[in-house]
């Protein structure tokens, strides 16, 4: 069974909302490859503290406007 | 299709190469002249050196971002396979035959240089094998942008 991701995001609305930017124009503001862009978007990758920071800025953004915590229902 | 993947890709394709061609040269080597000249046939193992060609022929592209954060884990852990692999190839190729032939029994030195060589060369497929996979699940999503 796919575990559920604790970090969610908002990063796909948020670049539609942003004049629908493509993943490579917000990986090039956040520094970093659009694979990586997607492996974010798809919950399959969470960011390092300071990624999240550039990516929220690329959106003028918060943080936790753009980035979520989910725990496990078990609370851990 | 990043470059570390089209890296990957390459040493894979030569590791395959180098097995296939040295196994059939062996195998023909075996049925016309036998073991010891047949083992000639592993010298096409040295195909394998042409892997190392990748740096040269896959540039890094200067106008983008060409390694990340992630990137950089995902090389981290399949160093760690690789290297952890690599170990415990290396540790049973000296554990076995001492247990199989017992402490007082003899080899060759030549297996000194092809255990070397099977830890190097195990250490470059399971890296490559380790990237592939780590990244294999994102490149099916690549037309998603």
């Amino acid at each position: 069974m796919t575990p559920v991701p604790e970090i969610t995001n908002q990063i796909r609305r948020l670049r539609f909302e942003n004049g629908e930017i493509s993943q490579q124009t917000l990986a090039d503001r956040a520094g970093v490859t659009r694979q990586t862009i997607l492996a974010i978007e798809a919950n399959k990758y969470s960011p390092s503290l300071a990624l999240a920071f550039r990516i929220a800025r690329a959106f003028n953004r918060t943080v936790e406007e753009v980035f979520q915590f989910a725990p496990s229902p078990d609370g851990s | 299709m990043n470059r570390v993947q089209k890296m990957a890709w390459w040493t894979l394709t030569w590791a395959g190469i180098a097995f296939v061609s040295s196994g059939i040269a062996m195998t023909v080597m075996y049925f016309i002249k036998g073991f010891p000249a047949a083992y000639a046939g592993s010298a096409f193992l040295g195909l394998f050196g042409l892997a190392g060609l990748s740096p040269i022929l896959f540039k890094k592209d200067p106008g983008r971002v060409g390694c990340d954060e992630r990137d950089r884990l995902i090389n981290h852990r399949a160093a760690l396979a690789a290297f952890t692999t690599s170990y415990l190839v290396m540790g049973m190729a000296c554990m076995i035959p001492f247990f199989v032939m017992g402490p007082n029994a003899n080899i060759s030195i030549i297996w000194g240089p092809l255990i070397f060589m099977a830890g190097g060369i195990t250490c470059f497929v399971v890296h490559s094998v380790a990237i592939l996979i780590q990244y294999g699940s994102d490149s099916r999503q690549e037309t998603n942008a």
